[in-house]
């Protein structure tokens, strides 16, 4: 069977206890010699002792919709599982839309709708854990559309604003 | 003598747990304070009981002055812990809770120093009088501005580069360097803004930005009888964004001299005060002179106040509470010695490639390190989530050992034995800090992290994470999607609770 991580494709077989990997042209031979998994509701989540090409090592691997997050040897990465019948991840964003860089709570929002904006100007202020962050305009321009308001709560990457060069079409 | 019966604790996550450990081991009851976000919190668990203060919000909960009292007297405790952040450095509060009256049981107790003194230092302008007075070297700046041209002469004056800070600060919070006149005044706008979410007051102050320094601060102890002491110093040079990352005792830059002078230096500034209970004075190091100023007292118990307690053998939230209570601190500077090394790191949600900016979610896994010389003062477990509304504080790791070198090693591999998902947390960073040669020499300087230090995380998975991932997901993963094919209507994630973990 294939499995897909972060766009690489793991092509795996097993015979018995032994695993038997392709990825980059790269044969493993891999075993999991034990397995510790958390009680529900965290069933997914766990610890993996495996052996890799002959080499000992301890895998905490957790589970959060596509998200895997693997801890190896005191390295953690989070990596994305894609099915292969559609493509993980959003479409990327506009090139005048603005994200918010962190989760948290809309502080300040300065400007309107229709408003023109220069370079460097700070459009709107976002709280997290009692720190700011000031969204500024990356360029001149005029504010089309103003998704959020003051006192909201917004995820990362979510759309904040959209700006223009100009409001005619 | 004297004790109380019960403590209410002013204070949420790992110190909030910290405090109410010692309250046990002294046999004291505690009662936790919480908001909705914290409905589930460790601290509430680790309390004999708990009283819910109001929404999510700092202000309307941990900063809520009325109903922390309130809470405090409805519960009959006979005293408050202010932890460290939220009202701890409120002089005010402190007021207001010696001065609520409870009965029947007499007075409500605040474990800390006086509201005088929590004054004094709070109000950079008559503490600096002070300082000066008192023969301990202080860093140029103005204090007591009000308009924005204040300001601007002020930093004029000074000479840009300058810190804005907030008066009543601690933490990092409400602090921006301000390199040109035209960033002065939203830098100004924005530290009173985020000064008072963090602390409740808004005064900001203008000093001259010294780079290049050490941080290094002196444990200071007093009890009510005149007996003050200092417990040596923190190096604390290790920051991103004006906030501690590592810190350690003893400082590789100190010599035995020149700590006797600080030491001395921080009890002179704690003594101008009339200081008790425990506080922490502040001062910057210039490397290349060795000249120190004072930077300002925190009266309050400090968050790395771990690493003095390995050091010293004493127990500072035991005898914060015992002093509070009126015994005496029964030591003399000349019986304290330094034992051994000891490093702090300070696990946070925030993504160090991302502008270490803070990182939210639930975590999937959180398991902590354990072993001889390793100490860890945590305010999360696994499941919990990490909201946006507080500090992004995970947990504090402590090592303890004989040497630097050791106690190095020992901190390396304690956080390869830290695991963190579900958010991302900044445990490879520490770890790239702890390697590099200018940690290893002692020359870090509390800027080094934004100008010396360039750290990205490895762009490509390692083969082995991979391995990992697909293994995990055809071993532990595929026993559960047998139960839960049935509910879980989620493609990618067969195996996952169907209830999720994101309400």
């Amino acid at each position: 069977m294939k499995l897909n991580f972060n766009d690489t494709i793991l092509d795996i077989s097993s015979n018995g206890k032994i695993f038997t990997l392709t990825l980059d042209d790269k044969t493993i031979h891999a075993e999991v010699l034990h397995s510790d998994r958390e009680a529900p509701p965290h069933g997914g989540n766990g610890k993996l002792d495996l052996l890799i090409d002959g080499q000992h090592l301890t895998a905490y691997v957790s589970s959060d919709n596509a998200k895997r997050w693997v801890t190896v040897n005191g390295q953690t990465c989070v990596l994305t599982k894609s099915s292969g019948a559609r493509k993980g991840g959003h479409a990327p964003h506009a090139a005048g839309e603005l994200t918010a860089p962190m989760p948290g709570q809309v502080r300040a929002v300065n400007i309107s709708e229709g408003d023109t904006v220069t370079k460097g100007q700070t459009l709107l202020v976002l709280e997290a854990m009692k720190m700011e962050i000031r969204v500024q305009a990356p360029r001149d321009g005029v504010v089309k559309k103003l998704f959020v308001k003051q006192g909201q709560t917004v995820e990362r990457e979510q759309i904040l604003i959209e700006i223009v060069d100009t409001l005619e079409s | 003598m004297n004790t109380f019966k019960k403590i209410l604790i002013a204070n949420r996550g790992e110190i909030a747990i910290r405090i109410m450990r010692a309250c046990k081991e002294l046999g004291i009851k505690t009662v936790a304070v919480y908001s909705d976000a914290d409905k589930n919190a460790l601290h509430v668990q680790h309390a004999d009981e708990a009283i819910h203060l109001a929404n999510s919000s700092p202000a309307d909960s941990y900063l809520n002055t009325d109903k922390l009292i309130r809470a405090a007297l409805d519960s009959n405790a006979d005293a408050i812990h202010p932890g460290y952040g939220f009202l701890s450095e409120n002089a005010s509060f402190a007021r207001e809770v010696v001065s609520a009256i409870s009965s029947p049981q007499g007075k409500l107790t605040f474990i800390g120093p006086s509201a005088d003194s929590i004054r004094l230092m709070g109000d950079k302008a008559e503490s600096k009088i002070r300082m000066k007075q008192a023969g301990v070297p202080t860093v140029p700046g103005f204090e007591g501005l009000e308009s924005e041209n204040d300001f601007k002469q002020a930093a004029q004056e000074v000479g840009y580069p300058v810190l804005v800070k907030a008066a009543a600060g601690g933490g990092g919070k409400g602090m921006r360097v301000v390199n040109h006149e035209n960033e002065l005044s939203e830098s100004i706008e924005s530290a009173r803004r985020e000064a008072l979410n963090a602390f409740g007051d808004e005064r900001l102050l203008v000093e001259k930005y010294i780079p290049n320094a050490h941080h290094i601060e002196f444990q200071v102890f007093g009890d009510q009888h005149g007996n003050l002491l200092h417990l040596f110093e923190r190096e604390c040079s290790v920051q991103r964004r004006y906030q501690k990352i590592i810190e350690e005792t003893p400082s590789p830059l100190l010599t035995p001299e020149l700590r006797e002078e600080m030491g001395q230096a921080a009890v002179k500034a704690a003594q101008a005060v009339g200081y008790y209970n425990a506080g922490t004075v502040e001062f910057i190091v210039d490397p290349d002179t060795l000249k120190f100023y004072f930077l300002e007292m925190n009266t309050r118990l400090q968050v790395e106040h771990p690493v003095t307690e390995l050091t010293t053998g004493l127990d500072l939230v035991h005898w914060q509470i015992r002093v509070a209570a009126g015994e005496r601190f029964p030591y003399s500077q000349e019986g304290l010695t330094q034992r051994g090394h000891a490093v702090e790191c300070r696990i946070y949600a925030e993504d160090p490639a991302n502008g270490f900016l803070p990182s939210t979610g639930n975590l999937l896994q959180f398991i902590e390190p354990r072993g001889p010389g390793i100490r860890v003062d945590s305010g999360f477990t696994s499941g919990d989530e990490v909201t946006h509304f507080y500090d992004p504080l995970l947990a504090k790791l402590i090592v303890h050992a004989e040497n630097r070198e050791i106690a190095i090693q020992r901190m390396q591999a304690a956080l390869k034995e830290f695991i963190v998902h579900g958010v991302i947390a900044n445990i490879d960073f520490l770890q790239a800090v702890l390697s590099h040669s200018d940690f290893r020499n002692g020359v870090v300087t509390t800027r080094w992290v934004e100008t010396n230090f360039n750290w990205a995380p490895p762009s490509e998975p390692s083969m082995e994470s991979l391995v990992a991932a697909a293994l995990a997901d055809l071993t532990i993963a595929n026993r559960q999607s047998k139960i839960e094919n049935r509910s879980g209507p989620d493609p990618y994630s067969p195996w996952k609770n169907p209830s999720g973990f994101r309400n």
